[in-house]
């Protein structure tokens, strides 16, 4: 019994450090390996409160949350800063650098010996000392710590994180403000691996560096991997199945000596067996897609185009940005010099240039991807030229990628969900503190995103992930994500390119409507019928310079021109 | 000033062996893209194979440093052929070969704790001098370590630098899908950065089984020296691996000048900290 109850305390501890790593891992898609710092950070917050200071469990509890989190807070710095190998040689440096802080800090840490005697938990008089007094609190714990994350993981601002998983520089496009995403999602993590570790010493009533090596942390990752990215439930079976797993084997007779390094040989193999069999892992993460269900019967199936459309204010052929003399060089290259240019309300100017002549340069100026190195960006009289592309989505002005840059693995309705500016769920205090305001606001969006997506000619396929959309649903759904930033200045980087005829009609059709609902546009675009088709002006670029604008018809019979481009 | 003079040699030494572990992990990584934490459990399996060969076997240490290599490389290009491969077939993101890569690592090392045990084993049947400079002092075994470095890093240049398949290499880590398009068979270029790569190893691994002795877990810190080296140095740049390497060894033996050994680790990790976050493309910056 008491052995049972042990494995089940094991299960719940393993389940809460799964789940929150999945956070980090699965929803964030940040790889940073250095779990079992949190781990030990809120164990041995606990060790020394309790043992050097006299304070019990639900402040040691507290105090580890608080300690850790902040830990967290400080480890997201280089994930700011580097991705993918960088940072998981980064973490597990900080990994590292955990056991030589608690292997060589005596004083505090006991060093290698760690710190014994930690006073167990009392609860209503009576202290936990054996599993399975211990097992309730476990459990409450556990179901507690993953309510926490199952709330946020199934939030607007889980989606949004997964949005950021998926493409980080898409979903600053669309007006994600990623440094904070990436601090909140760390200090959550952190926090909730800190109660596991707050809640093993005082069970096991014994804190040493031994348990928090890159092993644990490498067996936590092996938990998540195996019950699914990105799927909480998932992280609960690959807890409780990697715990299990080697109980089960002291029933095989193992030398005792050899019995834990056998124990790590099966993580391995399982984890490669896994990632080679279900790179998904056991639960792919469907259950935490957005459902659109009842939603979708109240949208018409080809809506009012006007009803996706809100109709910018202010006056048509009103100036609404104006940059001036933008400059921008990489090194000794000058990729755009003095470009000077003007977007008017209900206009579109289309950009055309040879390849290379900075065209989505200036695009990356305009919607802050790049800093320039001179000149200035008004938005509406406002200088935007120093905002990070998440505020110049804020203030009106978003921007679409030539390379598309999807959240492949999201469904159409949720990249555009994601997209809809200024939701509540975004902001993870909401989410737990105004959860009505945040399933009120969630539900018009989800309406709000169909409308869209019927509006674009996608409806019918809202509920398919990205990744199984043909080239031209890619690119209409492209379209769909801008519109749903509600900014008023768009700018669409060859929005018509590789596409077939319908497809270009209709987009240009879309176009034509933005301009109509009083929105300024900007299109780089190659095909020069379409360009004619649509474009109130044309900017001709070249070696980043405007060389000449005009209206269409008189820019191409441009004989200088003619030469220069279609010659 | 004995103490300084001895900790320019430690760094010295130490940076040369930590320069032969970082080319041989370039090759493969700035190759191949593959993060092969396994690197570090492949060279600990090719310095026990040495031992092996040398103790329990009884072959002179030379014959065991040769058949050792061939081995430790034998086992490199298994790692790729069994592991990694079929991943790369089947297309699978860059996170997933390097999670699979930690769990090959775990099995490694485990497997050699439980086939050779936890103790640490050394060879007697090879004597070597101790040199002084003043008080300071360096064996033989040191000395070899730096000729081997010099040896093995001027002979992977001119390899890459002079054969076809050394060029053809270049191209692959330049860009492998441009080396695929003009046909260059980037499986077979693997298989020989994986194979030369764990030799390195090997070689570095035969030394410090003179110098220091073995245990199972003395994978984690060679993989992890070499990898930040790599990173440090500039992803694709042998050179700029190498200057890290003893960078890297410098900061640690004079670091200890001033701060307690136990720390010499924590040293190294803030350096990198700083440098990544300073400079995140490295000292050598590819064009």
């Amino acid at each position: 019994m008491e052995y049972l109850a042990h494995i089940l305390v094991m299960v719940c501890l393993y389940g809460i450090l799964a789940t929150s790593f999945n956070l980090l891992i699965g929803f964030g898609g940040i790889f940073a390996l250095a779990h079992a710092t949190f781990y030990a950070s809120g164990a041995y917050a606990a060790g020394i409160l309790a043992t050097k200071l006299g304070i019990g469990f639900p402040l040691t509890l507290l105090a580890g949350t608080v300690v850790t989190a902040a830990i967290g807070l400080l480890v997201a710095f280089p994930a700011m800063r580097v991705g993918s190998h960088y940072l998981v040689v980064i973490t597990l440096a900080l990994q590292a650098i955990t056991i030589d802080v608690l292997m060589n800090s005596k004083p505090l840490t006991g060093g290698p010996d760690g710190i014994p005697g930690i006073p167990p938990v009392s609860l209503f008089g009576t202290a936990l000392t054996s599993p399975v007094s211990f097992l309730p609190l476990a459990a409450v714990m556990a179901a507690l710590c993953c309510a926490v994350a199952w709330r946020l993981g199934a939030s607007p601002f889980g989606r949004s994180l997964r949005a950021m998983r998926e493409n980080e520089a898409a979903a600053q496009a669309v007006g994600k403000n990623l440094v904070r995403m990436k601090l909140v999602v760390f200090a959550m993590s952190a926090g909730l691996a800190s109660v596991a570790g707050t809640l093993v010493a005082h069970y096991i009533a014994f804190v040493n560096p031994e348990s928090f090596t890159i092993e644990e942390t490498i067996l936590i990752l092996a938990m998540v991997i195996l019950g699914g990215m990105g799927n909480l439930w998932g992280s609960l079976a690959g807890a409780a199945i990697l715990v299990l797993l080697p109980e089960g084997l002291k029933f095989v007779h193992v030398p005792g000596d050899i019995a834990d390094m056998v124990r790590q040989v099966i993580y391995g193999v399982v984890l490669i067996v896994i990632l080679r069999l279900r790179p998904e892992g056991l639960f792919p993460e469907t259950v935490f897609r957005t459902s659109t269900g009842a939603a979708r019967s109240s949208v018409p199936a080809n809506g009012p185009p006007t009803g996706a459309l809100e109709r910018a204010s202010g006056t048509p052929g009103e100036v609404v940005v104006s940059a001036t003399s933008l400059s921008k060089h990489f090194g000794g290259i000058q990729a755009v010099k003095d470009l000077t240019i003007d977007l008017k309300r209900g206009e579109i100017v289309g950009l055309i240039g040879p390849n290379g002549a900075g065209k989505t340069t200036a695009f990356n100026l305009l919607s802050g991807f790049l800093r320039p190195t001179g000149g200035t960006i008004l938005y509406r009289g406002r200088d935007v030229t120093k905002l990070k592309p998440h505020e110049v989505v804020a203030a009106g002005l978003a921007r679409s990628f030539q390379d598309l840059k999807l959240f492949t693995k999201l469904t159409v309705v949720e990249n555009i969900l994601v997209s809809l500016p200024a939701q509540p769920g975004d902001r993870p205090l909401d989410v737990y503190f105004r959860p009505g305001l945040v399933r009120r606001a969630d539900r018009e969006n989800v309406a709000r995103a169909l409308e869209i997506a019927s509006f674009v000619g996608l409806l019918a396929k809202a509920d398919e992930t990205a990744a199984n959309l043909s080239y031209a649903e890619e690119k209409l759904l492209v379209i769909a994500r801008l519109l749903a930033t509600g900014a008023d200045v768009l700018l669409l980087d060859e929005p018509l390119s590789g596409l077939d005829t319908v497809t270009v009609e209709r987009i240009c059709g879309v176009i034509r409507d933005l301009a109509r609902a009083n929105k300024a546009v900007c299109i780089i675009e190659h095909n020069l019928e379409v360009i004619r088709g649509v474009c109130d002006e044309i900017v001709f670029i070249d070696e980043g310079r405007v060389l000449t604008k005009g209206p269409p018809d008189t820019l191409m019979r441009d004989r200088e021109l003619a030469e220069r481009y279609f010659g | 000033m004995d103490l300084l003079i001895q900790l320019t040699l430690n760094g010295l030494f130490n940076g040369a062996h930590f320069a032969l572990l970082a080319m041989g992990f370039a090759l493969i990584f700035g190759t191949t893209g593959v993060v092969h934490f396994a690197y570090g459990p492949v060279y600990a399996v090719g310095a026990y194979a040495i031992w092996a060969l040398a103790v329990l076997v009884g072959l002179p240490f030379w014959a065991a440093v040769l058949l050792g290599v061939a081995l430790t490389a034998a086992l490199g290009v298994g790692c790729y052929l069994f592991i990694y491969r079929p991943f790369e077939i089947s297309g699978s993101p860059p996170f997933v070969v390097l999670v699979a890569s930690l769990g090959l690592f775990i099995v490694m090392k485990n497997l050699i704790g439980i086939v050779f045990g936890t103790g640490v084993k050394t060879v007697d049947s090879v004597a070597y001098d101790v040199h002084f400079v003043g008080n300071a002092f360096f064996t033989t075994v040191q000395l070899g370590q730096v000729a081997a470095a010099l040896l093995v890093g001027c002979g992977i240049a001119l390899f890459l630098r002079a054969s076809r398949y050394g060029k053809a290499i270049r191209a692959m880590a330049d860009n492998r899908e441009m080396a695929t398009v003009i046909g260059i068979d980037t499986t077979r270029l693997s298989i020989l950065v994986f194979a030369l790569g764990s030799a390195v190893s090997a070689v570095a691994g035969s030394l410090v089984l003179l110098r220091d002795g073995l245990n199972p877990n003395m994978g984690f810190g060679a993989v992890f020296v070499a990898f930040v080296a790599v990173i440090v140095g500039g992803v694709g740049s042998l050179r700029g691996a190498v200057i890290a390497a003893f960078l890297l060894a410098f900061v640690q033996s004079l670091g200890m000048w001033q701060i307690p050994t136990e720390w010499q680790n924590t040293i190294v990790f803030v350096v990198l900290f700083g440098f990544l976050l300073a400079r995140p493309s490295g000292i050598v910056r590819r064009a």
